[in-house]
């Protein structure tokens, strides 16, 4: 009997935790094929048909487009950058010996205990003075340094799970540092690359506050920031909003569904936030 | 060649050049986004500051003036008890989530996918979300609650108290990080462990209470701090539903920070990133000690 009551809570818990993690997000979607005064009426009733009109509205009469290409633009050159940068750091900071190592290596764990909101003055201040507010290349600066420390982390032990025999068998052959780096380690670090990759990418598609600081004119919105603007744009088109909604939810969802392991096996080992 | 009497071979040396060559694009990240901001953050957080003017030392005057502020006083009464709720229900719950699933029920690695859906999409669409889930005219709650009740109206985010409930909701169940990080932690209990207890005759509640809760004690631990520091720097989830209203009733530090930048009182804004910080470290230390963290376990 116990034991029948521990299984039902067991999948009370389970099926509660699914619950509030997909409905709303299953109901932003369905509410986006109903019309307004559907949404109004029954907030529960399935769409009566399927209509992409709003979405289509959206990329042709509203900016919609230009946002996603902002977005796109920032995170996948300030992810690739950042993720070349801090490979180069962990490939050394993992595979040689050189003085200054472990300081340098504190200090980039340090920066985690920082919280990022905390320095938002200063990294204003630098991004007015490089003449690059408003602009999306400063808020691509500005997401290059986010994520020093858990890629450094992470990459740190991925080159330091790669066999150092394999450099010194290249070096035998006459390789140079380069060389070692690029065509051995780093083909080698795939799985490394891929989940700090993700991790940032995540972050920085998703990433509001600075986005929001450091741009003011239309042009340069990226999608999270757009949201905010929608809601006066579309004040009591719900329609819209919510296939807003929908458009700037699917690529995270999509990212995560196709790299689903990764994402949960580098949260679990960092606890830093996907 | 000359053997080394130093620990570092000729290789070695030689390979310095580029160690450092290729540290440096990391280290003018860091000296640039991290160790500068920080300094200046402390610096000026003592002085008068509009941005365009020199600094004027003022002492302490920016942190006298905090802690005289109403809405500053708001604010960290706020951060106390989301922190402790982040603490409590939130981590409590994301633990036990991370029991239930270490049973390895049917379903439990769906379930693990799914909740970490929440926390892969923008916390402002998140944010959003729950506007419209709480919305009088539409949202899903008070269209519920009038099948029963049909007269009822309440505008959750703008209306006192419930505003700070509100918003409270649109996180407290989403604690997927503290239930992976458990998780891991529970999945390398080795299992020698398991079975011993169990000969001596350990009943299950006894194996979780007194062998696994303690043995993940660090996890939990991690769990708590990242929670909390998630809560200082809790911006979207307010700013996109109350921004800080009704009256002051949902603020928080980062929106006091961005309102004095927004001020052109910088000084003042960087005396509240100071709080932020060593709240930060405050919570780390805490938590540290509470659950010794720095003993090993095993």
């Amino acid at each position: 009997m116990k034991k029948k009551i521990t299984v039902f809570c067991m999948y009370f818990l389970m099926v509660f935790t699914v619950i509030i993690s997909v409905f709303p997000i299953l109901w932003v979607i369905m509410s986006s094929f109903k019309t307004n005064a559907q949404i109004l009426g029954n907030p529960f009733t399935l769409p009566t048909s399927i209509s992409f009109e709003p979405y289509i509205y959206l990329f042709e009469k509203y900016d919609f487009l230009r946002y996603a290409v902002n977005s796109f633009l920032v995170c996948i050159t300030s992810t690739l950058l950042s993720l070349l940068f801090f490979a180069m750091g962990a490939y050394v900071i993992g595979k040689y010996r050189f003085p200054g190592k472990s300081l340098i290596f504190a200090l980039f764990t340090i920066t985690l205990l920082v919280p990022s909101h905390s320095k938002a003055q200063p990294i204003f201040s630098l991004i007015m003075k490089i003449n690059l507010y408003d602009n999306i290349w400063g808020l691509a600066v500005v997401y290059l340094s986010m994520g020093l420390a858990m890629s450094v982390f992470i990459l740190k032990s991925t080159f330091m799970s790669i066999p150092s025999s394999l450099d010194e068998a290249a070096r035998l052959e006459g390789a140079g540092f380069l060389r070692v780096f690029f065509q051995i380690n780093l083909p080698l670090a795939k799985g490394g690359l891929a989940t700090a990759g993700i991790l940032m990418f995540l972050n920085n598609w998703n990433e509001f506050f600075y986005a929001s600081l450091l741009t003011s004119s239309n042009k340069n919105r990226t999608l999270p920031v757009a949201l905010q603007f929608f809601t006066e744009s579309f004040s009591y088109d719900y329609t819209k909003l919510f296939a807003a909604l929908t458009l700037v939810v699917l690529p995270g969802i999509i990212l995560y569904a196709l790299a689903q392991e990764q994402v949960q096996a580098s949260v679990a080992a960092t606890g830093v936030k996907g | 060649m000359k053997a080394g009497k130093s620990n570092s071979t000729v290789l070695e040396r030689r390979n310095y050049k580029w160690c450092y060559l290729f540290l440096l694009p990391s280290l003018l990240i860091f000296l640039l986004f991290y160790l500068s901001p920080i300094l200046t953050v402390i610096a000026t957080s003592f002085t008068k500051w509009d941005g365009f003017n020199k600094p004027v030392f003022i002492g302490l005057k920016n942190y006298i003036d905090l802690f005289h502020s109403k809405t500053f006083l708001i604010s960290l009464k706020n951060l106390l008890a989301w922190s402790v709720i982040a603490a409590t229900l939130h981590v409590g719950f994301g633990v036990l989530m991370a029991f239930v699933l270490y049973a390895k029920p049917k379903g439990w690695k769906f379930t693990r996918v799914i909740f970490m859906v929440p926390n892969v999409i923008s916390a402002a669409a998140w944010a959003m979300i729950y506007k419209f889930i709480f919305n009088d005219d539409m949202g899903i709650l008070n269209n519920l609650i009038r099948r029963f009740s049909p007269d009822f109206h309440v505008q959750w985010f703008f209306q006192s108290p419930y505003a700070f409930w509100a918003v409270t909701c649109t996180w407290i169940f989403y604690a997927v990080i503290v239930t992976l990080v458990v998780l891991n932690d529970l999945m390398a209990v080795p299992e020698e462990v398991v079975e011993a207890a169990r000969v001596d005759g350990a009943s299950p509640w006894q194996l979780t209470r007194h062998i696994m809760l303690p043995l993940c004690r660090n996890a939990i631990g991690t769990g708590v701090i990242c929670s909390i520091t998630s809560r200082i720097a809790m911006y979207e989830q307010i700013r996109l539903t109350t921004a800080g209203g009704p009256g002051d009733d949902t603020m928080n530090i980062p929106l006091i920070l961005v309102n004095s930048i927004s001020d052109m009182k910088y000084g003042y804004a960087n005396a509240n990133g100071m709080v932020m910080f060593v709240l930060g470290l405050i919570i780390l230390a805490a938590v540290n000690i509470t659950f010794r963290m720095n003993d090993s376990i095993y």
